[in-house]
């Protein structure tokens, strides 16, 4: 599959959040309900893409406990609450992720 | 247009200055960078194409967050939405920096617009005021973002081809999913926002079967709901406390 449109798409996008107030100058204004809604929305985005992912078992979603995915990303969020260090968080979740592999086969 | 500010002391001593006080928040960026790299060829993009999605989206979090999107097939218009979601703070900075930057030319505007990032516009809105009447400010906000910039780009070409080498099957796609896990973590600032999240993850889960992805869609504007009510019950009971 061709990346190319998500790749120029996704560069238009983020393009516009970035200039939406500033290209125009200061004709523009963020209304503070729109602000107030914006505030929830990044949070929530990510974690719908993260809590699929983890209960993805051969690219199905699946709602089983007993896997790996699963096992790395919790203990990858105790790590990332515990000391917000992105390295840290990664390589603990691989390493996880490979050990449960091995026990949950 | 931009020239270099040889013959104006104030405006290279601002680029100077901003480009050294981004040193400290750049270093956190090189193991995401690296990450982001690494991500892109393991979710099946060439080594070309990473490279080009580096450049030209310029945005970490957005684009980590649309390859497990891409992996799983999810169509374009999806994967561009999520990406908006997640970029969705930048509406809020561009607003906060319009101001600073209206009086410049075009060619300005659009060139900060394009290289905005959360460290060096945090730094920014803690340094200035609109109106405090400083004239060289966007040469502090370029010096600052460019070495983010140029450190980014280097970090994540590292990624791209140190990733290319490792085998497919060590499943290197879920580092996206991690570097996420810990972005999650400052956004989780209270209590409000937390009920939302919650809210979009049982409901990412409740709508994964639905077809084009949407449940993510759908996840968020339950996110957004949940968050909102949530912020006005605790407000209530606040104000009865």
């Amino acid at each position: 599959m061709t990346a190319w449109p998500l790749i120029v798409g996704l560069a238009a996008v983020a393009f516009f959040t970035r200039a939406l107030f500033i290209l125009p100058g200061s004709r523009l204004k963020l209304s503070p309900v729109v602000e107030r809604l914006l505030r929830f929305a990044p949070a929530a985005a990510l974690v719908a893409i993260i809590v699929p992912d983890l209960f993805r078992v051969d690219g199905q979603v699946a709602l089983t406990l007993w896997n790996p995915r699963l096992a790395a990303g919790i203990v990858a969020f105790a790590v990332a609450a515990w000391r917000r260090d992105i390295l840290l968080t990664i390589v603990v979740g691989m390493v996880t992720l490979a050990a449960a592999g091995w026990i949950m086969r | 247009m931009l020239s270099w500010p040889r013959r104006h002391p104030d405006e290279y001593a601002a680029f100077r200055d901003g480009l050294l006080s981004a040193v400290p928040i750049t270093i956190g960026l090189v193991p995401w960078g690296v990450v982001t790299g690494v991500a892109m060829v393991s979710a099946g993009l060439s080594t070309f194409e990473a490279a080009a999605m580096s450049v030209l989206v310029f945005a970490g979090s957005a684009q980590l967050a649309v390859l497990p999107l891409f992996v799983a097939r999810a169509p374009l218009w999806v994967m561009l939405a999520t990406g908006l979601l997640v970029n969705v703070r930048y509406f809020i900075y561009s607003a906060v920096l319009a101001p600073h930057f209206a009086r410049l030319s075009r060619g300005w505007r659009l060139l900060l617009s394009y290289i905005t990032v959360d460290g060096v516009f945090a730094m920014f809105a803690g340094r200035y005021r609109p109106g405090d009447g400083v004239a060289a400010k966007h040469w502090f906000y370029l010096g600052g973002s460019a070495f983010v910039w140029v450190v980014w780009q280097l970090a994540s070409l590292a990624g791209i081809f140190g990733g290319a080498l490792v085998p497919r099957d060590w499943s290197l796609d879920f580092a996206a999913t991690l570097a996420l896990i810990a972005l999650l973590m400052p956004l989780l600032f209270d209590r409000a926002v937390v009920a939302g999240a919650v809210a979009a993850g049982v409901v990412s889960l409740a709508g994964a079967q639905l077809p084009l992805n949407l449940g993510v869609l759908l996840a968020v504007v339950a996110g957004v709901g949940v968050g909102m009510a949530a912020a006005s019950l605790d407000g209530r009971t606040r104000r009865d406390a």
